[in-house]
């Protein structure tokens, strides 16, 4: 389907459109800052990053309040129909979604600093990092593909969360072996495993978000379609 | 910013004044128009009301005849016929002879004179109404020749414009004196028909003329206007044919009337052979004359009616002519009536056509059907005011303010029936 | 902008059993083509909206589905509109039936200078309904009911029908095209002369007609499109672009200029 990016009649309607579009994107932007520099403080052992993190999550809920209001004034005086009535629900839900991903990033950063504070090794390293990678790059691509409504950009984040989940399952697996290896090590051990599970899940929120992009722009609801479901959505119009 | 608007303010100020003298020099320019034209109604008002009410009262001398059943030969029991004809003339000055005793024949024939023509058939109308009155001294109000009714009426301040001789004129006082020689309201001048007599002339015949040949313009004119209305507006395709008639109708709204009487001349009474100055042949003639009116009138109507009501009744399933009369013509009646009213009471004041059909003759009985040869009231006015004597110019006053009475009661009608009508939707 | 070549309606414009079949339809006004090749049908009781610019042809197209467009002498209508299966075209259809079956209600209330009761008596006295003045007063008290009205004007039958408010007198004009007992209701921009309260009460109405009457509502207002109809005909310039279910059309209409009239692009 095509999409349309004529202008509106009305000047301030495309006026608010763009605001939410940018400033959904600004969030976008501090958020992936925020998980880039969580990785980072967990890999490199920084409590200064850490803490800088823990600073800036108030940012980022102070944006999705901004951002959804400003989504619920296009919808009272607007009454947006087709696309523009979907961009304005999909912002209003991937906002929500860059929250939940800053809270997760802030997570990392609180277990950081325990993790940090004792004198224990630091298990799964390599994993974190690698998943780490990935799920910034998930972030990026999908806030890429809304920015370019591009579907097959949204097809691959989908794609990468299932790598994403692989890798925690076997990182949860050597875990677990520590664990039993040595029981001094499962306190660490336990934070470990929240920081992976913290990781995990900003990749399920990165899903979502291109799912919205895939919402955005055919219209098909995708939410809790599987990859082969929705990589035949996708294509449907093809 | 504010500098700006102040200076379009003061603009706006300075020009009141201009403006302000403008409207003052128009509302004083409508104010003397108007004042003029009032004057000009009241002067022509008042000649005609100073000239016309003496109109409506009438000279009598009130005296006590015996009717002597020997000297007329008649009593209760006699017929008709010999009740008619009995001489209530001879009787009359038989008594003013022994009342007043004038010497000589000379002096007979003034005092004679003095009575009206009319005092005859005065008593004869007595007797007829109650025979049983006959050898009976009846009080009658006898009515005056003109001569002394306008001496009366207007000179008896100066002597020298009357007529009258002396003698008659001592008789005159004497009876002034009395108290016996009065004046009444003219009950002659709306129940008799026209006369040479000044004083036994009325308009009777000329209102019952003018009512008759309305009537028949009222019969013929309404229904043809309003259906041709009708049809023009709401039925006939629109095309040249259409058109050239509608032209045409709207051009004949201003011919002048006197065509339409030479038209009923040369058709109805020359070729059709409609009997000449009947209410008929009028009728005929001012419908051709108040069509165009009613028609034009009619078709404003007929737009007027807003198209949302038609459109409502169509689309409910009502065929064309069911939404015409069932919706458009109760809501346009308003209109047409008064319409017709205009055109009826500008009919009521047309003498040219009618002269033309011949209705200036002299027509002494009151008509009672159509077909009857009659008069109508502009035409009693215009007759009238040819005559020479006093009597008929005070009469022909009357008449005017009878015939502006008429007018006026039609056309205040004519706009109370719309105000009303009008306020329905 | 101009009109499509050879364009093919979008969506869902034709179905089986229709209760009213638009075919090729076109409309001219004299030299001017107003409807091009306009082919639509109307699924019984459903309600379909039909939305456009201003000049669109849906005012238009919908006057020629009671052949209202008759009473315009330049007005020339081509192609087939099937009623039941009848072709109302036919040159031996009588008009007068036909718009007693398919009614009409019109932008500005229109009721008649007479009584209430007399306005909705007006259809059923003419077509010969009532046989008894008792029929009559069944008629007008299920037409005032059936159109919410009962309840506001049964003490007050014989005042006249134009004393009433803008909202109750659109009503009253629904009640009355419902007394002559139609299969179709034409609705031609309903609500427009009535305030939002009136408004809506007349929406909340045509959900409950809907059982009974397959209506056709032309509207320009979209959000009343997307809150009465089940279906919704989109017309630009005299075409007909795409027919959809009303949702759909609302979120993911098929074809773009759908797209930007309703989300306001143009129009």
């Amino acid at each position: 389907m095509e999409m349309n990016f004529n202008q509106h009649i009305s000047g301030q309607f495309n006026a608010d459109l763009e605001a939410i579009r940018n400033h959904m994107m600004s969030m976008g932007g501090l958020v992936e800052r925020q998980v880039n520099n969580a990785i980072q403080a967990i890999c490199n052992g920084d409590t200064q990053l850490a803490d800088d993190v823990i600073r800036r999550e108030d940012d980022v809920d102070k944006a999705e309040v901004t951002i959804d209001n400003e989504c619920t004034q296009i919808l009272v005086r607007r009454q947006p129909a087709a696309s523009d009535l979907r961009m304005v629900l999909a912002v209003s839900r991937v906002v929500r979604d860059l929250e939940r991903i800053g809270d997760e990033a802030s997570k990392i950063a609180i277990h950081t600093l325990e993790v940090t504070d004792t004198k224990n090794p630091q298990f799964c390293q390599q994993a974190i990092r690698y998943m780490g990678e990935e799920v910034v790059k998930m972030i990026s691509g999908a806030l890429d593909a809304f920015a370019r409504h591009d579907v097959d950009g949204a097809v691959e984040v989908v794609r990468t969360d299932k790598l994403v989940d692989k890798q925690y399952a076997s990182a949860l697996r050597e875990l677990i072996t520590y664990m039993m290896e040595d029981p001094r090590s499962i306190g660490q051990a336990i934070n470990i495993l929240w920081i992976l599970r913290a990781v995990e899940r900003i990749g399920d929120h990165a899903r979502n978000i291109s799912e919205q992009v895939i919402y955005l722009v055919s219209g098909a609801d995708v939410r809790h379609s599987s990859l082969t479901e929705i990589e035949e959505t996708a294509h449907k119009d093809d | 910013m504010t500098d700006s608007t102040m200076t379009t303010r003061q603009k706006v100020e300075a020009s009141m004044a201009r403006r302000r003298a403008a409207e003052t020099r128009f509302r004083v320019y409508g104010m003397a128009s108007v004042l003029f034209g009032m004057l000009c109604l009241v002067v022509l008002f008042g000649d005609i009301f100073s000239k016309g009410t003496s109109a409506f009262r009438q000279t009598v001398l009130t005296t006590e005849i015996t009717l002597d059943a020997d000297y007329l030969d008649i009593n209760a029991s006699s017929d008709e016929r010999a009740l008619m004809n009995a001489n209530y003339e001879g009787l009359i000055k038989r008594h003013f002879k022994t009342e007043m005793s004038p010497s000589g024949r000379k002096e007979r024939r003034q005092l004679y004179s003095m009575i009206s023509a009319g005092a005859g058939w005065q008593l004869q109308g007595v007797v007829l109404d109650d025979p049983e009155l006959i050898g009976e001294t009846i009080t009658i109000d006898l009515i005056m020749d003109d001569d002394v009714d306008q001496w009366f009426k207007h000179d008896r301040d100066n002597p020298e414009s009357t007529r009258l001789s002396e003698k008659q004129l001592s008789w005159l006082n004497t009876w002034v004196d009395s108290g016996a020689l009065h004046t009444r309201f003219n009950t002659t001048f709306f129940v008799n028909g026209d006369s040479r007599e000044p004083e036994l002339a009325g308009i009777r015949g000329a209102i019952t003329g003018t009512f008759l040949t309305l009537l028949v313009t009222f019969l013929l004119s309404f229904p043809i206007g309003v259906a041709a209305a009708i049809y023009l507006e709401e039925f006939a395709p629109k095309n040249r044919l259409t058109e050239i008639v509608e032209i045409n109708i709207n051009n004949l709204a201003a011919v002048p009337s006197i065509t339409f009487g030479l038209l009923g001349l040369a058709i109805f009474i020359n070729i059709f052979g409609v009997s000449r100055s009947t209410p008929l042949v009028g009728g005929l003639v001012l419908t051709l004359m108040t069509l165009p009116t009613i028609i034009i009138s009619g078709r404003a109507a007929i737009k007027a009616v807003p198209p949302s009501i038609r459109e409502a009744a169509l689309g409910l399933g009502a065929s064309k002519m069911q939404t015409v009369f069932h919706h458009v013509l109760p809501l346009a009646l308003p209109g047409m009536l008064t319409g017709t009213i205009i055109g009826m009471a500008q009919a009521l004041g047309e003498t040219a056509p009618l002269l033309m059909i011949g209705m200036i003759a002299f027509v002494v009985d009151v008509p009672s059907f159509i077909s009857d040869p009659s008069t109508v009231l502009p035409v009693q006015i215009f007759l009238w005011s040819d005559s020479p004597e006093r009597a008929f110019t005070e009469r022909t006053s009357g008449a005017i303010m009878v015939l502006l009475g008429f007018l006026i009661i039609m056309n205040t009608a004519a706009v109370m029936l719309r105000r009303r009508l009008e306020r329905r939707w | 902008m101009s009109i499509i070549e050879n364009h093919k309606t979008v969506g869902t414009p034709l179905s089986e059993g229709a209760k009213l079949s638009a075919r090729d339809v076109c409309v001219y006004y004299g030299e001017k083509q107003a409807i091009y090749n306009v082919s639509l049908d109307i699924r019984k009781n459903e309600v379909i909206a039909l939305i456009g610019p201003s000049g669109c042809g849906k005012s238009t197209f919908l006057r020629c589905l009671n052949r209202m467009n008759d009473t315009i002498d330049i007005c020339n209508v081509t192609g087939e509109i099937l009623l039941d299966g009848d072709d109302i075209y036919h040159p031996r259809v009588d008009v007068v039936p036909l718009r007693a079956t398919v009614g009409m209600v019109f932008q500005k209330p229109n009721p008649f200078p007479k009584s209430i009761y007399d306005n909705i008596a007006y259809g059923p006295r003419i077509h010969g309904l009532a046989s008894s003045r008792v029929d009559l007063d069944e008629i007008v008290e299920k037409s005032l009911q059936r159109a919410g009205l009962w309840n506001e004007v049964k003490d007050r039958l014989h005042a006249p029908g134009t004393g009433l408010s803008g909202g109750q007198q659109q009503r009253l004009c629904i009640a009355r095209t419902i007394a002559v007992d139609p299969e179709v209701i034409l609705m031609d921009e309903p609500c427009s002369a009535l305030d939002p309260i009136a408004t809506a009460k007349i929406e909340e109405l045509i959900d409950e007609l809907r059982e009974n009457y397959t209506i056709a509502i032309v509207t320009h207002s979209m959000q009343q499109a997307a809150r009465v109809s089940q279906r919704t005909a989109y017309f630009h310039l005299g075409q007909l672009i795409e027919v959809n279910a009303t949702d759909k059309v609302f979120t993911t209409p098929e074809h773009q200029l759908t797209e930007a009239y309703i989300t306001g692009r143009f129009g």
